[in-house]
């Protein structure tokens, strides 16, 4: 289980010090839709990237499992982040040089690419992407991409996978198809979105609201 | 399936990013091996030209006398390695280098010591005929012919040539060519008698087994140290292939240090610019590292991957730039430089060696610039960036 507590991040800009996050407490049971919802500047992105171990807090603590994010080296956060956790940005991020499976394979280690391969065409095939393994990303629409992203998210079976803003970029339509693609995979596993669009999170177990980095109203429950 | 992070994924998916620094790097090296080779093509001009003297040697009286004294002869005849001592007149003739005219000499000789010497080089008659004795004729090796632009029956050395010690009273006609790389002009000892006079007798030289011509050499007068040999250089001077070098060596060391400091300046900052620009090729490529290490690929894997496809890169294109070179002075070499006596080693070791510091200079720029940047990368102002 993900947990932080009292997590602090202040950003200083010459005599100025910004208080992004003040005192954050979270717990995110598994096997959950989680989501993180506030304006823009209330820190919630801040907050996903320091639970996945991309950005150090100023003060408090992550754990995962027992396990100190914020106390383990850069080479252990960067093999959690590969093992453990998926990910998925506002913008899909493809390398333009790839093809979409081979976008999908990127973190994949050489050793299991080929079983990881018919698991990635399998995941193209579950986003309604069948077929389309052999294009590259110019080739592809918006919302393709950013279920490719998915999919890239989703090839290393992770046990978390974080969502920054990931239909921000997209009409309605593909934003519901990002969002029920991490919502099924939030049966059996961890799903973090952060979004500031409520009707992306209807789906969502839990829902945590920030304002100006604190926490304002926690676990709101939805119905599934 | 190939891995979509190995390096020959990006290079082979990228070609507008890959060809001009590949291109890059193919001119540097044709650039500096170029720079290199006729920096080091004296040298081989000189081996060339002399290169009988790889065959035998030249014992020359001083200036007070005619010929060799009857001492230093002695000393001469008591070396073991001797197989011949042929004494006779030579006279010169000019003939076209990089550093102007330069006079090449004419062996006057009997047709059987003629025989001799020019078996011991192995040349064969190509065309013509061997000099009559007592007449102003001369058989020349092919190249000599090539560098003066002339044929069967012109006249080599005359009575207007300009320069030093080159010409003749009368007209001296070539009746021969050999058929042999060494450069080497033959004359009748009756005409070189009787025609030049003032010209000093000189000695040659062979050994019964020609590599030990320079044990000899260095026994009679040692290059550097003349006074401690046997033979004296008050008296005598010994022409041999190791002092032609050390005196074009010496008497061409200016021209040679501003060549060697042109050479390494090119070097160098054609190392330097290359370096530079691998360093603003993989600052491009910051973005795709920051989604990488923020998806979970570690900063040594990313690593490796910059360094296998610098390597890659470099060492084709190395090899490109260095087969080009090899053809583009191939050509150089035959039509343009050979012409004006200047010889050129189009695949000399030497120049390539010099062309090393580039695909080092650039794996090197690009390890430690990665390197700088992935330790300083921050994925999330990567993945930030709207």
């Amino acid at each position: 289980m993900l947990t932080c507590s009292d997590i602090c991040l202040d950003y200083v800009e010459a005599t100025r010090v910004t208080h992004a996050l003040k005192g954050v407490t979270l717990e995110f049971p598994p096997n959950k839709l989680h989501g993180i919802m506030g304006p823009s500047g209330s820190g919630k992105s801040s907050l996903l990237y320091i639970l996945c171990g991309l950005k150090a807090p100023t003060s408090g603590n992550v754990l995962i499992d027992g396990k100190s994010i914020t106390k383990m080296t850069d080479a252990e956060r960067a093999s959690l982040r590969s093992k453990q956790f998926g990910f998925v940005f506002q913008q899909p991020f493809l390398l333009n040089y790839l093809t979409a499976l081979e976008n999908i394979l990127v973190g994949v280690s050489p050793s299991v690419l080929s079983t990881a391969t018919i698991k990635a065409e399998s995941l193209l095939e579950n986003l309604g992407l069948g077929g389309m393994g052999d294009k590259y990303p110019s080739m592809l629409s918006g919302g393709e991409r950013q279920r490719v992203a998915v999919a890239r998210a989703l090839i290393g079976n992770p046990d978390i996978v974080f969502a920054d803003e990931p239909t921000a970029a997209l009409d309605k339509e593909n934003g519901y198809k990002v969002m029920k693609a991490l919502a099924d995979w939030a049966v059996d596993h961890t799903v973090i979105v952060v979004t500031h669009d409520a009707d992306m999170l209807k789906g969502a177990d839990e829902i945590h609201h920030l304002m100006n980095g604190c926490l304002v109203d926690n676990a709101q429950p939805n119905v599934r | 399936m190939r891995h979509p992070l190995s390096p020959l994924t990006y290079l082979t998916r990228n070609p507008s990013k890959v060809l001009p620094m590949g291109f890059v790097i193919v001119l540097c090296v044709f650039l500096i091996a170029a720079v290199a080779s006729i920096a080091n093509s004296i040298d081989l001009t000189v081996r060339t030209i002399y290169r009988y003297t790889e065959f035998f040697t030249y014992v020359i009286p001083q200036r007070s006398t005619q010929s060799v004294p009857m001492d230093q002869r002695a000393v001469v005849e008591m070396q073991p390695e001797i197989d011949r001592i042929i004494e006779g007149g030579v006279f010169f003739v000019n003939i076209k280098t990089v550093v102007g005219r330069l006079p090449f000499v004419v062996i006057g000789s009997s047709p059987e010591e003629r025989d001799y010497l020019l078996k011991r080089i192995g040349a064969t008659l190509a065309e013509g005929r061997m000099p009559a004795d007592g007449k102003p004729e001369v058989v020349v090796s092919l190249p000599i012919l090539e560098n003066r632009g002339l044929k069967l029956g012109d006249v080599i050395a005359g009575p207007l040539d300009e320069g030093g010690i080159a010409g003749s009273p009368v007209p001296v006609k070539v009746v021969g060519v050999l058929k042999s790389d060494i450069w080497v002009a033959m004359s009748s000892r009756t005409f070189t008698d009787k025609t030049f006079l003032l010209t000093p007798k000189c000695l040659l030289l062979t050994t019964k087994v020609p590599s030990d011509l320079d044990v000899l050499n260095e026994r009679l007068m040692p290059v550097g140290r003349k006074g401690d040999g046997l033979l004296s250089p008050e008296k005598v001077n010994v022409l041999t292939r190791s002092s032609l070098l050390a005196e074009v060596r010496d008497s061409l060391s200016s021209m040679y240090m501003i060549m060697e400091v042109v050479s390494a300046t090119v070097i160098f900052v054609i190392a330097l610019m290359s370096g530079m620009l691998s360093n603003i090729y993989f600052t491009q490529r910051i973005p795709e590292f920051g989604v990488l290490a923020a998806l979970g690929v570690s900063r040594t894997r990313l690593m490796m991957k910059i360094v296998w496809e610098t390597v890659i890169l470099t060492v084709i294109a190395w090899a490109m730039g260095s087969v080009l070179s090899v053809f583009l002075l191939k050509y150089l070499a035959t039509n343009v430089f050979k012409q004006r006596g200047l010889f050129l080693d189009a695949m000399d070791p030497w120049a390539y060696q010099h062309t090393l510091p580039i695909p080092i200079a650039i794996t090197v720029f690009a390890m430690v610039t990665v390197w700088v940047r992935l330790k300083r990368l921050d994925a999330v102002s990567v993945i930030e960036r709207r």
